[in-house]
């Protein structure tokens, strides 16, 4: 913004840090709120942000294994001389990944170059040339700065440094929080003198210690989610330079719309749930569903004195089979509290299913955001240059259409599952089950936003944009998709609830995600046989909750669409939900 | 563009489309890291045996020859032969000729339900919009429409067997006794109360056993409901939007001040055009039947077509799963010819620009 008002200079503009100096109280307090805000849950956050880290050392690493993974297959073509030229295809891939991997960092290295050493090279080259050559010698730079690291002492000394560094936030991620299991306590068993219980927050009984960190979660994340839209409103009130903005109709609208308000806060619910997963449930997933037989808790035993056992031994006692039944919310026999009372292995359902609506936010977000991008700049592509790309594109999307998504779905999973590549092995197959879901989904995104990006290729705004000698990149990224991404983010919501619906079908099936790892649809299948007896509640509850997660993600995208006001056409309830 | 030539380039473009997908089919089946004679024989496969399936199977030639014989292969719907070890060596023509009526059974009754329930449901919601009932079937809508198939199977089946007298649900009529007698809620139906002649491609019933029909149909409704409530609330809702914009269109302003009575100017205009968004959602619908059936299958213990899909996955036999994926993508291509046939007679303003 503040580029583009220095250089029309017209008019009398402050940039928003002058006019943060200009009033500082507001921003202030909206700060400290946030600073507080932050500092009780200062441990879980820098814990996301090892997570995040997590994740982008694993697809930097799923990049850097591409070369072996080229260099093996190619070998294998060329059979006796395989060897030899597997190694030299190894090489120079690695060298390949490397440099597009460091083009990524090389263009903001470049803006901060004092000089252009392509303009002291040849002055008279054209501009955008200058550009892509300077980028070019900075990732060459860039590249043999890091062999230099790699190939010398200094490389030792950096893994020493990023160790420390990764320790350090270790270290405060295993800070106490407000919401830790710590800070309410409520695993104990009743004391042996009759008087309350021993262990839990306060002495209170299990069953209210758990509702009450329940609580303290849901209260914490909802201030956060306020004080989020207070800093918009701040934002909005003080320091923004437009008084009004067509965002600030849509957000009124949708203040207005009590089904959409309905579905907001149902996905809220729900997100709250996956991402303060590990300390929803009343134990530990470890202790009482992966490793049961490592984890001790104590007891009062019957004759009245403190016992202690492994969970997996208490959890054959506490089986729901029709048999025996630990119901929702009661006590099993060992005064461990069960919310959605147990499963047929006497686990813990609640515990299971908070785990499982995590994995399920993952594959939707995995999904969704590969199809989407995918559909997206595709979009643009085939509605910018229409012709011969937007003919490919229908039929690259009728050809995945053609066959019905659950039969795809079905076979790419049986087959690709047995890939021995690490991606198949994280959430027992649950990120492969999001690559073929994306592949499957893509074509219905790429339909429900090509009519919208085709009206906005041929607006007038965009012919000045060319006739102004605009790059048809830029022209997409800046001009069109904008616009388009609000249509993204109605089929985005409402196909999420399909995935959801999926997802739990084919871990109905059997094909879906494996166990150990927490699914609905698995929890329906594990008590199926159980629905006609006392222990109806192992398939009922998830069920009920995925119903209530797909009715609040359809009426958010019912809303979002009635809040941006575009035209009615999308008939985004065709269809979507009714596949499994 | 005329609609016509829009229609005749869209028929055109499907040639293509059925390649490209069979070719889908061929990289899954063959290309893939599952190894269909490791499927067959299990991991330990010795060198004979599985040499021997290899030749059988054609998997010793080079590739480019394998997809030569499967593209001519499923193009004169020679559609191989199963490996699955129950019925190794039948023809996979021969497993759907004797499953897909099963199939055909239940998805005929379920696409009833959208079009005689669903449609009216949703004209009469759109009519009258804002009031209790519109409410009440909005409500029903959603809340349906979120519900997994598969779960709203396994609870429908609990329900239905607590019916018997004694049990929770005693109160409903019990559901073995209702009509004719049931022994199991799961199963396949018998179809065999009829028996068909082809008379040059005309099919000529030549026996009709009225009890056996009612006991198929019996047998056959739960699944069905199941299978066809998803898609009877999706079409209910969209029919109820399409009414409610037509009704709001300034034609029927003109209408109604021409002095046309109101049961024509529903019957005859606002229906009509609200009909034309129904066309390609009921179209699409038969691919969600498609897999919708898998999942109802297993539930209700149907041997149906999307039953054999899912042994066939399940254990590897790719050939069979292969051949069927193609099957069901020849299906969906013939119904978005007809959805387009049908589009280009009803809807005059569809070209290729929008």
């Amino acid at each position: 913004m503040s580029i583009q008002n220095t250089q029309t200079g017209t008019e009398e503009t402050t940039t928003i840090q002058q006019k943060v100096l200009e009033n500082k109280r507001p921003a202030a307090i909206w700060a400290v709120g946030m600073l507080v805000l932050v500092g009780l849950e200062f441990g879980r956050i820098t814990g996301w942000v090892v997570t995040a880290g997590g994740v982008a050392a694993l697809i930097f690493d799923l990049f850097v294994s591409l070369p072996a993974i080229i260099g093996s297959n190619v070998g294998g073509v060329f059979g006796f001389a395989g060897d030899f030229v597997a190694t030299g295809v190894r090489l120079v891939t690695t060298v390949a990944v490397a440099l597009l991997l460091l083009a990524i960092p090389a263009g903001t290295v470049r803006r901060l170059l004092p000089v252009s050493p392509a303009k002291e090279l040849r002055p008279e080259m054209p501009v955008n040339i200058r550009l892509l050559v300077d980028r070019a010698i900075v990732t060459l730079g860039l590249f043999v700065a890091a062999l230099l690291i790699v190939l010398t002492p200094v490389g030792g000394a950096v893994d020493s440094i990023i160790a420390a560094i990764q320790s350090l936030f270790d270290s405060a991620a295993s800070v106490q929080t407000l919401t830790s299991r710590e800070t309410i306590p409520n695993q104990g068993y009743e004391s042996p003198s009759g008087s309350g219980w021993e262990g839990t927050f306060m002495g209170l009984s299990p069953a209210l210690a758990w509702a009450l960190r329940v609580t303290v979660i849901y209260l914490y994340a909802t201030l956060l989610v306020f004080w989020i839209w207070k800093g918009y409103t701040t934002y909005r009130q003080h320091y923004r330079e437009a008084d009004w903005t067509p965002l600030d109709d849509s957000i009124d609208r949708f203040r207005g719309h009590k089904w959409g308000l309905f579905g907001l806060a149902v996905v809220f619910a729900f997100l709250v749930l996956a991402i303060w997963a590990p300390v929803m449930g009343p134990t530990t997933i470890e202790a009482n569903h992966y490793e049961p037989y490592s984890n001790e808790f104590q007891y009062l035993g019957d004759s009245g004195d403190v016992q202690s056992t492994f969970h997996g031994t208490a959890n054959i006692q506490s089986r729901s089979n029709g048999d025996s039944n630990v119901g929702p919310m009661s006590y099993d026999d060992y005064g461990r509290w069960a919310p959605f009372g147990t499963n047929a292995d006497g686990k813990d359902l609640f515990t299971f299913l908070a785990f499982g609506a995590r994995t399920s936010l993952v594959i939707g977000l995995v999904t969704i955001g590969l199809s989407g991008m995918f559909a997206l700049i595709l979009a643009l592509v085939s509605s910018y240059y229409k012709g011969i790309i937007d003919l490919v594109a229908v039929m690259g999307s009728d050809t995945v259409q053609s066959i019905p998504a659950l039969l795809l779905i079905l076979m790419l999973m049986v087959t690709l599952r047995e890939f021995e590549h690490p991606i198949v092995g994280i959430y027992d197959g649950g990120i492969l089950l999001a690559f073929i879901l994306a592949f499957t989904y893509w074509p219905g995104l790429w339909r429900s936003i090509r009519g919208p990006t085709l009206q906005v290729s041929e607006s007038e705004w965009i012919d000045a944009a060319k006739s102004y000698g605009q790059k048809p990149s830029v022209i997409m990224r800046k001009h069109m998709a904008p616009y388009v991404l609000a249509y993204m983010l109605i089929y985005a919501s409402l196909i999420l609830g399909t995935i959801i619906i999926t997802t739990a079908a084919l871990s109905f099936l059997g094909i879906g995600i494996g166990a150990p790892t927490p699914e609905w649809g698995r929890m329906i299948e594990s008590g199926r046989g159980y629905i006609s007896t006392q222990s109806w509640h192992i398939s009922t509850i998830p069920g009920i909750m995925i119903v209530f997660v797909v009715i609040g993600f359809n009426a958010l995208g019912d809303a979002i669409r009635d809040a941006i006001d575009i035209e009615a056409d999308i008939s985004g309830e065709s269809a979507t939900g009714g596949a499994a | 563009m005329s609609r016509w030539r829009y229609f005749g380039l869209r028929l055109l473009l499907t040639i293509p489309i059925l390649f490209l997908a069979m070719t889908l089919v061929f990289m899954i089946t063959r290309m893939g890291p599952l190894d269909p004679v490791t499927a067959i024989l299990g991991p330990e496969a010795s060198g004979g045996a599985s040499e021997d399936i290899r030749q059988r199977l054609g998997l010793d030639l080079p590739l480019w020859r394998q997809y030569i014989d499967f593209m001519v292969g499923l193009l004169t719907f020679d559609l191989g032969q199963a490996w699955v070890a129950a019925q190794r060596g039948t023809p996979v023509t021969a497993l759907i000729a004797e499953r897909a009526p099963r199939t055909i059974w239940l998805g005929l009754w379920a696409i009833m339900l959208p079009i005689f329930i669903g449609v009216p449901l949703g004209f009469y919601a759109g009519l009258r919009s804002n009031t209790f009932g519109d409410w009440i079937a909005s409500f029903l809508g959603i809340v349906w429409q979120a519900m997994p198939n598969f779960w709203l199977g396994i609870m429908l089946l609990a329900v239905l067997r607590q019916t018997r007298p004694g049990n929770q649900f005693d109160f409903l009529p019990d559901w073995y006794e209702l009509g004719p007698t049931t022994e199991s809620l799961l199963g396949t139906p018998d179809l065999s109360f009829i028996a068909i002649d082809w008379f040059l491609l005309v099919p000529i019933p030549t026996m009709f056993d009225f009890f056996g029909f009612l006991t198929a149909l019996k047998q056959i409704t739960p699944a069905a409901l199941v299978l066809g409530s998803a898609l009877m609330v999706s079409e209910m809702r969209i029919g109820r939007t399409a009414v409610l914009e037509q009704v709001n269109a300034n034609y029927v302003e003109t209408a109604k001040a021409k002095g046309l009575k109101g049961r024509t100017i529903v019957w005859k205009h606002i229906f009509r055009n609200a009909s034309i968004p129904l066309v390609p959602v009921l179209m699409s619908e038969i691919s969600i039947l498609i897999g919708g059936s898998v999942i109802i299958e297993v539930v209700f213990g149907i041997n149906g077509i999307g039953q054999l899909f899912y042994q066939a996955v399940l254990q590897g036999d790719l050939p069979v799963a292969g051949s069927l994926a193609f099957v069901f993508a020849v299906i969906t291509l013939f119904f978005n010819v007809l959805q387009d046939l049908l589009y280009t007679l009803i809807d005059p303003r569809v070209g290729f620009e929008q």
